[in-house]
């Protein structure tokens, strides 16, 4: 027989074991994670005291963890090559049964909260007529049924662009968060992104409270609603999206307005324009009468006064004057002011109203 | 609301809120009033048609999302 030395041992052991992946369940004890990067615990059966140490790179770890909770453990057996001590090299863990994905639940969801996934500042309006929606469903599903049936019955003229993905199981994390890639990096990105699903049990809807679903929609540069199951289920997903419907066809009803709506909202529209343009027609005719009469009155008055002025000029020609009994002198045609002008014995012009009178001056004085 | 006429649905009913809202301020221009008057009427009259006759377009993604980043 092989005599080995100890590392030799460690070596040979590993080569044995250290290959094949081991699935193994049990509850977090003396969980701790060191430096930010490795993650250290003991898995123990709940009965028996038998317990076997776990470590893992701390950025591989997508679920909170933490003592009592129950898991499922994925990875390779290693004995340590300087302490010799065995423990699973885990590539992926997983909370299992209620209990424990509810606490994963809460632990993330708090994680989360506290990063500011959840911020409503953060959170983008949807636009009012999206034209092209981008949806993330199962195509078999109720769910993307619904929807299609209720955004059909609101409204019309968009363009719904499906991307068929699993929503639970295995693949649907991975199924999800490329879809979310894929519609960000599109060409022509749409105008709204909504994930949906039917209802289901916290194991079902395991995708919708991972982190990775979460951060999917939180870094999407397009808006997203997302639509899960009853009204009672409440997912991370839900939390993250810039819009939660609290089903699929509650998602459509948020994600486009109501055909009948819209037409009473552009009737309603017509009306005040309508209304409002004969208003300023009546404000402009009213104002024409009103300046019509004033100009009336304008000329009117002047007319008097041009009349009046009239009048008065009349009044003061020469003609007017010597109708009035008064007469003009003159000697050799020019007008007497003053008796100094003329000598005794001079003749003059007397002009009267109707005709002129010859004299004679016979004196003065 | 839809895409393949050069009519856009979002623009023209925005336009029509803002054409809308002069009106309500209560101006009294009347030259700009009827032009606006004019324009609004078109506007109502084209979203209403838009309203009947839109239907939606369903297209399902080819692109297979398991294995794109495997």
């Amino acid at each position: 027989m092989k005599i080995f030395q100890v590392s030799e041992f460690i070596e040979h052991i590993n080569s044995l074991v250290g290959s094949e992946i081991h699935i193994v369940e049990g509850e977090v004890s003396g969980f701790s994670v060191s430096q930010g990067k490795w993650v250290f615990f003991d898995l123990k059966d709940e009965k028996n005291e038998a317990k076997v140490g776990c470590f893992m790179i701390a950025f591989r770890l997508k679920t909170p963890l933490e003592d009592g909770m129950k898991v499922r453990v994925i990875g390779l057996p290693k004995v340590h090559e300087k302490s010799g001590s065995f423990r699973i090299n885990i590539e992926d863990v997983q909370p299992i049964g209620e209990g424990a994905l509810r606490r994963a639940y809460e632990l993330l969801k708090k994680k989360l909260a506290d990063e500011g996934l959840f911020a409503p500042e953060r959170k983008r309006p949807i636009p009012r007529f999206p034209e092209t929606i981008g949806v993330i469903a199962s195509a078999e599903s109720a769910a993307y049924g619904d929807f299609i049936r209720i955004l059909k019955n609101r409204w019309g003229g968009v363009d719904v662009q499906l991307a068929h993905v699993q929503v639970q199981g295995e693949d649907a994390i991975d199924d999800i968060t490329n879809a979310f890639l894929y519609f960000n990096n599109a060409k022509i990105q749409p105008d709204v992104l909504v994930l949906t699903r039917g209802g289901g049990s916290l194991e079902d809807l395991r995708a919708f409270n991972s982190e990775e679903v979460a951060r999917a929609v939180f870094s999407s540069k397009v808006p997203v609603v997302v639509g899960v199951g009853h009204e009672r289920d409440e997912t991370i997903a839900d939390y993250v999206a810039d819009l939660r419907a609290s089903t699929p066809s509650n998602a459509a009803e948020r994600v486009v307005p109501e055909r009948g709506d819209i037409g009473y909202e552009i009737a309603a529209m017509g009306k005040i324009i309508d209304s409002a343009m004969e208003r300023i027609v009546e404000e402009k005719r009213s104002i024409l009468k009103h300046f019509g009469f004033i100009l009336r009155g304008y000329v009117k008055e002047k007319l008097a006064q041009v009349e009046s002025l009239l009048g008065v000029l009349k009044s003061l020609s020469p003609a007017e004057v010597l109708k009035r009994g008064y007469a003009i002198a003159r000697s050799n045609g020019v007008i007497l002011k003053s008796a100094s002008q003329v000598a005794i014995g001079e003749t003059i012009d007397i002009q009267l109203f109707r005709g002129t009178l010859k004299g004679k001056v016979i004196g003065k004085l | 609301m839809p895409k393949e006429s050069k009519f856009n649905f979002s623009q023209a009913f925005s336009e029509l809120e803002k054409i809308t809202e002069w009106f309500e301020k209560g101006e009294v221009d009347l030259e700009e009033g009827l032009k606006k008057f004019e324009r609004g009427l078109e506007l109502a009259q084209k979203l209403k048609i838009c309203l009947k006759d839109a239907e939606n377009k369903i297209i399902e993604i080819k692109a297979k999302f398991s294995d794109e980043s495997r």
